[in-house]
């Protein structure tokens, strides 16, 4: 870009601004800031974290109803009462005609760190670092279907279609690399989660909000790639060519920041199409780093190079970085303890290195590393040896991002069947996290359906921040 | 939010403030949510002018040209309210003049008054046309209402673009297509003053104005090819009917009113009985009520607990309610589900009143799978005319059946028989043959063993002379056995023995069909306690695939053979294997279908196969029956083998049963209609908070209060005695299109309003989904009305509006820049000129299969498919001519939008969509420039181009018009030319540089924002 097109962007974006001044919210500025001078929205967007611990958001996301009771919570009643019909009176049960008695977790618990945070034998990565972490042991949610709860985390509602956080997220606070998307999805190899694209579909927030899918093989991202047989100068001869066309024709209409847009897009995509593969590209990292991950190992590998990636994106400059799994392997309806052993075996060590990672490069503090799941499963067996699903109390960890360290929130009752103390709903957790990225969950909205509406929906949801959580 | 500052531009003029335009808007965003129809806090509801001028339990809250006795500037001057935030300064003046002025737009007191309320539930009244004062180059009305806009704030108009803007801007708005070159010619040739009139015309009239027009209306009122709610999203085969029928009513201009109706209850007006003689009328008016079903229904995949079961169901219900409301009346009404509306005058109530409308057809309590909601209505001809053919084609199935069961008689290859059971004798006599326990096994097969006297299961019994494999249910495997047992080895070269037996049936009279017919060769222990191993060789017959075989089954040591044959098993064939020493050590295992080898055969060792019985295997819910158990010796290959021929009458067979069931399936008339689903009235509750199962008192039928209207009442007593259904939905369609009421006046402003939009890229009302209090007031209030009642009184006649609107001057408008009025109008709310503006998704798409000369133009027929490919992509796959249809004809599958449209906004229908957003980002330019669409159109292009002629200059030249709809300037061609030039020689080693070059010209010009625009 010359110094002309300089001023003429500038120029561009105060006459842009000018005809919205007064008329919108500041939070919405960088959504509209999209279609204007990039340099000055990260500008505008710095400004407006600073209330805001966190800058950006790696969600470790647990599809299918992780155990809590195997996990995280400790329930000796369970193992007392093992095998024994439930004496806690009514559940609520999602396959009805399977229930059987009392399922008292087969695994060891232990302290760990300072805090003394109690966590079963199967997670000890997890174990070593308690101490950076905030466990919330009273989740609840408000549906025992897979699809709906996925919603409701993802989007605050149960019904399909609505924004999730990471879009309203990168609504609010834009991106601080143009030359990347602002949301990723690292998806697994082995293929879509439960709900699909529908876990990072912006919904009815523009487009551009949605999450970005960063598929493993060559193009990461859609056409990523020069078309075959092109060749690179011809390719940048007619780029610019095209760039011409666009100026003529912005010539035409020298007020339209859109058409001016459009033309630093071509600039932006060609870009793209060397700095994503650069960041796909581990070959940087030293040793210790990929053995830290487990990236030397077989069960962690693929796991532990998606968290690592997640880590090179954060640094980056990426706001949201969601990690999913194939399909909904938590979901364990039968042989539940065998099943753990395998998924723990391949997430606790690359889930607690991403932490660890983050925190000796200094970058802990301004990324949340969220690990959760939709719901939680009940205290008693599904057939012989399953957990059928529960929405009346989960559990999970925050780390960073201005997070609590080494601190335990909330309780179940004896058979960790419902959250009873200091109980944080999904619509709790979400106001809380957008609080930590310094957005006030009332006042982030976008005009839908004929009202301002937001990820909380705090008149109807009641959600509240849960200051305990904060540092 | 943003309509705000428009009003301020328009009425900034008048010196009072505006209500509608001003204080209503004000009071709305700091005060109604506690003072609102809702809340109504201190008895005070602030979100009409009645309630303002009505006052709250401490009397008048505003007194005209009165501060001091108005409580509401008191308590505002003082920061008491909004007692959150004060009002800002700013506002706080605004109140203040519109108090000081009289407080205009206030109602002087609560009457029934007709100008009374909010402005979109009021009635039409009779709109003065302004007169202007300059009123040059003004065309219609249209111009009137705007130059008066204008005119207020001293601005003037552009004048008229030039004709070739005009023809591409009218040709890409009307039919979503770029104009073709003789349509250019003639326009730019055609000097008479009719001439635009005449292209106006033209497009109208092209059947292209449907499908473009079509997918506003479909959008609008949330049409998909799938069920959406669930993953599974499972397909709606049969919606494109009601998406071909939307199409060929907006090209006929079907009247407004009756098109909604139609839709509604087209099943009502009718008046259809399942089973009654069927005209084309009837089916188009099935085919309208379609539009009931448009939004998710996961209700054919629903599982889980009753609670959920009915969840999901009434999901569907409120789904046709929301996307009724929203397309109709501009309406959300969602949020009366639980409690009455925070914002709008629409009570839980009414939201339950009118619910009672549709419930007959979304019967919760006598639910209707989606899929299953279908009638068969055919013309009389088409129906005879299948049944007749329906009747041949058994005919001749019946005929090559038996022809081959005789043929296979004669042919088949048997021998020495070893063992035979016909199953002719009562069942007390299984056990003369057979028995639970395998031949010298030491205990019986299974930890739950067959009886053979009992009724208990699992069982083996005889009845009408056949065996019943009756299972018992998941209690492990268990087996059946021949007494006796046989060498399954024999000892010659070529000497064989084989087991046949009939399959009567996969199932049980009563029961599901078994998922594997299982049987055993070499049964001699079960439970690996023989010091003989192997034997047990299961043959797991498969029903529609080649057979699993495992040897030693069950058990931890049983493993897998591989697949035996490739024709599944059906019940009325015979089945069974045939087990040849090919060269003593080795034995081919081949599968008979009716005696005969079947493919794929697979070879196993000799010490695999120990003496033993042949039986039935027992297991997981796997019933059925057979019938004439034969075990034979054969000396030796048959010398003429006659399994080729065999084979080819199979065949014949075969391609004759999938002509049969082809036929049977191609019934005419089916129809995925809206319907009543059940003949009882249902009792309709509220749902206290809009809990499902907390039903609160009955409710009957009605509508929303807030456009109640005295001279046109809902009315239930006009239903016809012949009707077999409610009624309620003709009733309510009736209701909402009945002229001068008050329904009919929001429905007619909703609808003008989307065309606008459409033309304009804003409505006059900028919330097209949302007219209500807390939406946005029209910038052009009187126009709207105008408009509204110009369609009412053309007798809803669409495209009326549509010719009003495009021969205005003010559609006709060039995009140039005016640097003073620009300052003051900069997002030209008052339409001094056009705004350039992006082209959606779909006439991207189709604009880019136009100009490469590839697109299709074929209306109508069942959805083109789309794929999801490996790098994600959603695609049409181009290796068929059906992917080069028009967008609107690509498979409308919620969670599968096709990418290229979806980077282009293009919307996943949830509920429903009246406005998209225009997204500019890079993933659009990398599509642009990558993707395997972009490539192959350009491609395209350029061989367009070369077939059209040859000469460089008039190749740009052409290329210019197709793309741009204008010639290229001297510096373009130039610059053109070069790019050619260096394309070229990058390209040097290529035999195809030039060709290269010029597609990367093509698609360069289709990445332009010149071609992504109209202007």
């Amino acid at each position: 870009m010359n110094i002309q097109d300089k001023n003429h962007s500038r120029l561009l974006r105060r006459a842009f601004l000018s005809q919205y001044a007064g008329s919108l919210g500041g939070l919405a500025l960088a959504h509209l800031l999209q279609q204007g001078d990039r340099a000055a929205q990260a500008q505008e967007i710095s400004q407006k974290v600073i209330r805001g611990k966190a800058k950006s958001v790696i969600c470790l996301f647990q599809h299918g109803g992780p155990s809590q009771m195997d996990l995280f919570d400790p329930k000796p009643e369970l193992t007392k009462w093992n095998g024994k019909p439930y004496p806690g009176g009514n559940l609520e049960v999602h396959f009805d005609k399977q229930m059987g008695n009392v399922l008292g977790s087969p695994f060891g618990f232990q302290k760990h760190g300072q805090c003394g945070m109690e966590l079963c034998e199967l997670l000890p990565y997890t174990a070593k670092i308690v101490d950076d972490i905030t466990m919330v042991r009273s989740m609840t949610t408000e549906s025992v279907d897979h699809e709906s709860a996925l919603r409701l985390i993802h989007t605050g509602r149960f019904l399909a279609g609505m924004p999730v956080m990471g879009s309203w997220v990168v609504y609010a606070l834009g991106t601080e690399n143009a030359n990347l998307p602002a949301y990723v999805v690292l998806g697994d190899p082995g293929g879509l989660p439960v709900d699909g694209e529908r876990n990072w579909s912006s919904g009815w927030l523009p487009a551009v909000h949605q999450g970005t899918m960063f598929r493993s093989g060559k193009s990461p991202v859609l056409h990523l790639e020069t078309p075959q047989g092109v060749i690179e100068p011809a390719r940048r001869n007619q780029l610019k060519f095209v760039e011409e066309l666009n100026r003529r024709f912005l010539n035409q209409h020298p007020e339209s920041t859109e058409l001016a847009a459009r033309i630093e897009n071509f600039e932006t995509a060609a870009k793209m199409q060397t700095t994503v593969p650069e960041i796909l590209d581990l070959s940087t990292e030293t040793e210790s780093t990929r053995e830290l991950y487990g990236l030397n190992r077989p069960e962690t590998k693929e796991y532990g190079t998606r968290c690592l990636l997640a880590r090179r994106l954060v640094e980056q400059g990426v706001r949201f970085v969601q990690i999913f799994l194939n399909g909904q392997p938590w979901d364990t309806h039968s042989k539940n303890a065998e099943s753990l052993k395998g998924l723990c075996a391949k997430t606790d060590q690359p889930s607690a290195a991403l932490v660890q990672d983050l925190k000796q490069r200094g970058l802990l503090d301004s990324t949340i590393v969220l690990w959760t799941g939709e719901f939680g499963r009940l205290p008693v067996s599904q057939g012989t040896d399953g957990r059928d699903h529960n929405r009346h109390a989960f559990s999970l960890w925050i780390a960073g991002g201005g997070f609590r360290q080494g601190y335990t929130h909330g309780a179940t009752d004896e058979f960790g069947y419902k959250s009873v103390e200091n109980i944080v709903t999904v619509h709790d957790l979400q106001a809380t996290l957008l609080e930590s990225l310094g957005i006030d969950h009332r006042q982030l909205t976008y005009p839908h359906d004929g009202r301002d509406a937001s990820l909380t929906d705090a008149e109807v949801t009641k959600a509240r921040v849960i200051r305990e959580l904060l540092l | 939010m943003f309509a705000f500052s428009a009003m301020h531009l328009v009425h900034a003029a008048d010196d009072a403030p505006n209500y509608d335009g001003q204080i209503a808007p004000l009071l709305k965003a700091h005060c109604v949510k506690c003072h609102g129809p809702a809340k109504k806090e201190g008895m005070l509801n602030l979100s009409t002018s009645i309630g303002i001028a009505h006052g709250g339990e401490d009397g008048a809250v505003v007194v005209p040209h009165d501060l001091e006795a108005s409580r509401m500037w008191q308590q505002v001057q003082s920061d008491e309210m909004p007692p959150e935030s004060p009002l800002p300064d700013e506002q706080k003046k605004l109140l203040q003049r519109w108090i000081l002025s009289g407080a205009p737009g206030l109602s002087p007191a609560p009457t029934n008054n007709e100008t009374d309320g909010h402005w979109a539930f009021r009635p039409l009244n009779d709109i003065a046309v302004p007169k202007a004062h300059h009123s040059d180059g003004l065309i219609n009305e249209i111009d009137s209402f705007i130059q008066a806009a204008l005119e207020s704030r001293n601005l003037s108009a552009n004048s008229e673009a030039n004709k070739q803007t005009l023809i591409r801007r009218l040709s890409l708005d009307v039919t979503g297509l770029p104009p073709t070159s003789s349509e250019i010619e003639n326009f730019l040739s055609d000097t008479s003053s009719a001439a635009y009139s005449g292209i106006v015309d033209h497009f109208l009239a092209s059947p292209q104005f449907g499908v473009r027009f079509g997918k506003g209306w479909l959008d609008a009122v949330g049409y998909a090819d799938s069920n959406g709610y669930f993953n599974a999203d499972s397909d709606r085969p049969l919606a494109y009917r009601y998406r071909d029928y939307v199409v060929r009513s907006i090209n006929q201009d079907k009247p407004f009113d009756r098109f909604i109706i139609e839709q509604i209850a087209g099943d009502e007006v009718a008046r259809f009985v399942p089973g009654q003689a069927i005209t084309p009328e009837t089916i188009e008016l099935l085919e309208a009520t379609h539009f009931l079903r448009n939004g998710q229904d996961g209700s054919g995949e629903s599982d889980g607990n009753p609670d959920e079961v009915r969840a999901d169901r009434y999901y569907a219900l409120e789904s046709v309610m929301q996307n009724t409301s929203s397309a109709l009346l501009g309406l959300t009404v969602q949020c009366a589900k639980c409690h009455d509306h925070k914002f709008e005058p629409i009570t839980q109530n009414d939201y339950y009143r009118w619910q009672a409308i549709f419930y007959p057809t979304f019967h919760i309590e006598k639910w209707v799978k989606p899929n299953d909601r279908f009638v068969y209505a055919p013309l009389r001809e088409e129906q005879e005319h299948w049944e007749r053919h329906k009747q041949i084609e058994q005919a001749i199935v019946a005929e090559m059946r038996s022809e081959l069961a005789d043929w296979v008689k004669t042919h088949r290859v048997g021998g020495e028989v070893l063992f035979e059971d016909r199953f002719d004798l009562d069942s007390a006599r299984v056990a003369d043959q057979w028995s639970a326990t395998a031949p010298e096994d030491d205990s019986p097969g299974g930890s739950v063993v067959v009886k053979l006297d009992s009724e208990s299961l699992p069982a083996a019994k005889l009845n009408d002379g056949k065996l019943l494999v009756i299972e018992g249910g998941t209690q492990g495997d268990s087996w059946l056995s021949t007494k006796t047992k046989f060498d399954w080895t024999p000892d010659k070269l070529g000497e064989a023995i084989q087991v046949t037996f009939d399959l009567v049936d996969n199932k049980l009279p009563d029961g599901q069909a078994a998922q594997r017919i299982g049987y055993f060769i070499a049964l001699h222990d079960f439970d690996d306690n023989s010091p003989i191993s192997g034997g047990n060789l299961l043959i797991d017959g498969n029903p529609t695939a080649g057979t699993s075989v495992h040897l030693d089954y069950p058990g931890p040591d049983s493993r897998s053979l591989g697949t035996l044959g490739t024709t599944g098993y059906t019940p009325g064939q015979n089945y069974g294997v045939r087990v040849t020493n090919i060269d003593n050590e080795k034995y081919r295992i081949e599968q008979l279908v009716n005696s005969f080898p079947d493919e794929k055969p697979i070879e196993v060792k000799k010490e695999d196969l120990p003496d033993g019985g042949f039986g039935f295997e027992y297991c997981c819910g796997r019933s059925f029956i057979v019938d004439n158990v034969l075990i034979e010796r054969i000396e030796s290959s048959p010398k003429e083998d006659s399994t080729a021929e065999f084979k080819k009458r199979q065949k014949e067979l075969a391609n004759a049963l999938k002509r049969q069931k082809e036929q049977a399936e191609k019934r005419p008339g089916k129809i995925a209609w809206g319907g009543d689903m059940a003949p009882e009235l249902p009792v309709v509750h509220l749902l206290a908070r809009g809990n499902y199962s907390d039903r609160a008192e009955i409710v009957e039928p009605g509508t929303f209060s807030a456009l109640k209207d005295p001279s046109h009442p809902f009315d239930l007593t006009e239903r016809h005695s012949s009707l077999q259904s409610s009624g309620r939905r003709l009733a309510w369609a009736k209701w909402v299109t009945r002229r001068d009421s008050k329904a009919a006046a929001l429905l007619a402003r909703v609808q003008v309003n989307r065309l606008w939009q459409h033309y304009f890229g804003r409505g006059i009302v900028t919330t097209p989904d949302n007219f209500g209090i807390s939406g946005a007031p029209p910038s052009h209030p009187e126009l709207l009305d105008w408009l509204a009642s110009e369609l009412i009184r053309n007798d809803w006649s669409m495209k009326a509006i549509h010719r009003k609107i495009l021969l205005s001057a003010t559609y006709r408008r060039s995009g140039q820049l005016h640097d003073e009025t620009y300052k003051i109008d900069p997002n030209n709310r008052l339409l001094w000129r056009f705004t350039p503006r992006r082209l959606d998704a779909e006439a991207i798409r189709d604009q880019m299969l136009a100009v490469s000369g590839e697109l299709r133009f074929t209306l109508d027929g069942p959805y083109v498919p789309t794929k999801r490919l490996e790098s994600g992509e959603v695609v049409a796959a181009e290796d068929s001519v059906a992917s080069h249809r028009r967008s609107l004809y690509l498979n409308q599958k919620r969670t599968q939008v096709v990418s290229f449209l979806n980077i282009f906004d293009a919307p996943s229908i949830v509920f429903n969509s009246v406005r998209r957003n225009t997204s500019t980002m890079s993933l659009q330019s990398l599509a642009l420039l990558n993707s395997d669409f972009a490539v192959k159109r350009s491609k395209a292009a350029a061989s367009r181009l070369q077939a059209e002629t040859l000469d460089v200059h008039n190749r740009l030249k052409l290329a210019f018009q197709l793309f741009y709809c204008r010639e290229p300037s001297d510096n373009e061609l130039t610059e053109s030319a070069r790019f050619l030039d260096e394309q070229t020689k990058h390209y040097s080693e290529s035999p195809e540089a030039l060709d290269h070059a010029w597609q990367e010209l093509l698609q360069a010009m289709m990445a332009s924002s010149e071609f992504l625009y109209v202007q």
